[in-house]
């Protein structure tokens, strides 16, 4: 006889954040494509959004965007409210429409990586940071965006293996 | 009330916003010292020695990455800059021909200076664009014609790199034997079928400069009691009526005497390499006074005007 322990979901979560902050400190800050690196607290927080659905997923992104803040050195609040938006957006969106295929999850990573660094690259801008928008806009926000939705897919595959996230639609993930 | 999930939902969304706010403004109000700059001075802390030793674990993917990106740039920039070197190889050769062509004319220049040629002479450059296929004929084509106001029998001069003798390769290239408007066939003087009256410039002995055989260029009916010496110079004598007196034909190379000839056997040597020759100059020499033609026919019967074929 056998006893399956039942890990609650929140210690899964929390496991996965922890895990985010150590790839994300050692390895994917390190890997600059296109002049910028990939954001695994926002991809994660797009992630969880669209398979647990808002309230965990503004909790998620939550948590996430204060370790990013802290993390990155950054004002503390200001990721945190940004990916605490898009967690609870997203998870809005799969709440009532479903996630039909992973091409939704590479899409929704691509948007949500577009306006998570325009909101934050308007805030630099209204802070007095120097430099031009449309510089901002053509060698960081257009750049992360497009990498987060290409780090996004493979990660969104491995957690549904890893049995961390649903698979789009209730069948298994896939691309068609 | 708390007991409706999208209320919750809301309620929950509602705090989170407002905390992330007050840690934001909370974060810009605090002073560096402050709870909130502390918790990230703090995070680095413990993130350091794990961000070190990751660093050194990486460092070899890291440099092979970036060895191929630069292998990858290398390879490109070496393609650009062959391209470059291609166009600039073409820049280089384009330039160094400028600078022959330069060089050539100078020295054609300098040739139309040296007050030669009679006065009042006028001077039509050329550039060589033909030459004859084969040894048994000595001609080129040159790109000035009728248009530019070349005419039968007008002489031709030349100026190429020196042989090793004076006058750095000027000397007498030919005479113009056929014209159209824009071309012109000039015969050159070491063609089997050309004849000119030169002079020994020292010892002033008379003759004909004549091709006995191809390459080999002789000046012949020099009386035997002549002083003729190796390293003379020769030159046109004036007498026929197209080339004018004074224009270095070349060298004397060897002299030779034979019991049974009554004429010295003198081998000369042109001033003008005519392998390399590219530009030439016609001399349009001003009208002169008419000569008794048979009187030119005792003087020098071989050089007189060849027709047009």
């Amino acid at each position: 006889m056998t006893s399956v322990v039942r890990i609650p979901d929140g210690v899964r979560l929390g496991g996965m954040l922890l895990v985010a902050v150590a790839v994300q400190a050692v390895v994917t800050s390190r890997v600059l494509v296109l002049g910028v690196s990939a954001d695994l607290f926002l991809v994660l927080a797009v992630l969880v959004a669209l398979g647990r659905g808002s309230t965990k997923g503004a909790l998620f992104g939550f948590g996430a965007g204060l370790l990013a803040d802290i993390i990155y050195l950054e004002p503390v609040g200001l990721r945190t409210f940004i990916y605490l938006m898009l967690g609870y957006g997203v998870g809005r969106y799969s709440e009532i429409l479903g996630v039909a295929s992973a091409w939704t999850v590479v899409l929704l990573a691509a948007v949500s990586a577009f306006s998570a660094e325009l909101v934050y690259g308007l805030f630099q801008v209204l802070a007095g940071q120097p430099g031009s928008f449309w510089a901002m806009l053509q060698q960081q926000v257009l750049p992360a965006a497009l990498l987060d939705a290409l780090v996004a897919a493979p990660l969104y595959l491995g957690l549904v293996r890893l049995g961390m996230l649903d698979p789009p639609g209730g069948a298994g993930p896939s691309f068609k | 009330m708390l007991r409706d999930p999208d209320v919750r939902r809301r309620l929950l969304f509602g705090a989170l916003i407002v905390i992330s706010l007050v840690l934001l403004t909370a974060f810009f109000r605090e002073p560096a010292t402050g709870a909130l700059h502390g918790l990230q001075r703090g995070t680095l802390g413990y993130l350091t020695p794990l961000q070190s030793t990751a660093t050194r674990a990486i460092e070899p993917f890291q440099e092979g990455y970036r060895w191929a990106g630069d292998l990858l740039e290398a390879h490109s920039r070496n393609e650009n800059l062959q391209t470059e070197l291609e166009g600039l190889r073409g820049r280089v050769v384009q330039l160094e021909e400028a600078d022959q062509e330069n060089r050539r004319l100078k020295e054609l220049l300098d040739f139309r200076e040296a007050a030669i040629f009679p006065a009042g002479s006028e001077f039509v450059v050329a550039r060589v664009i033909g030459r004859s296929p084969t040894r048994w004929q000595e001609w080129v084509h040159i790109d000035k014609g009728s248009a530019d106001g070349l005419k039968l029998n007008q002489p031709v001069v030349g100026a190429t790199n020196a042989t090793g003798d004076s006058l750095s390769g000027k000397g007498l290239v030919g005479k113009v034997v056929g014209v159209s408007e824009n071309a012109a066939q000039i015969q050159l003087i070491t063609d089997p079928e050309s004849s000119v009256a030169a002079l020994i410039q020292q010892s002033r002995a008379r003759g004909i400069v004549v091709v006995p055989e191809a390459g080999r260029l002789v000046m012949d009916y020099v009386e035997r009691d002549q002083r003729v010496e190796a390293k003379q110079i020769v030159e046109t004598s004036g007498f026929g009526e197209v080339y004018p007196k004074g224009i270095p034909v070349g060298v004397v190379q060897t002299v030779g005497e034979e019991d049974v000839n009554v004429y010295k056997q003198i081998e000369i040597r042109t001033f003008v390499d005519f392998g390399v020759l590219e530009e030439v100059m016609v001399v349009i020499s001003p009208a002169v006074p008419n000569v008794d033609e048979s009187l030119m026919e005792k003087l020098n019967p071989t050089d007189k005007p060849v027709a047009t074929p």
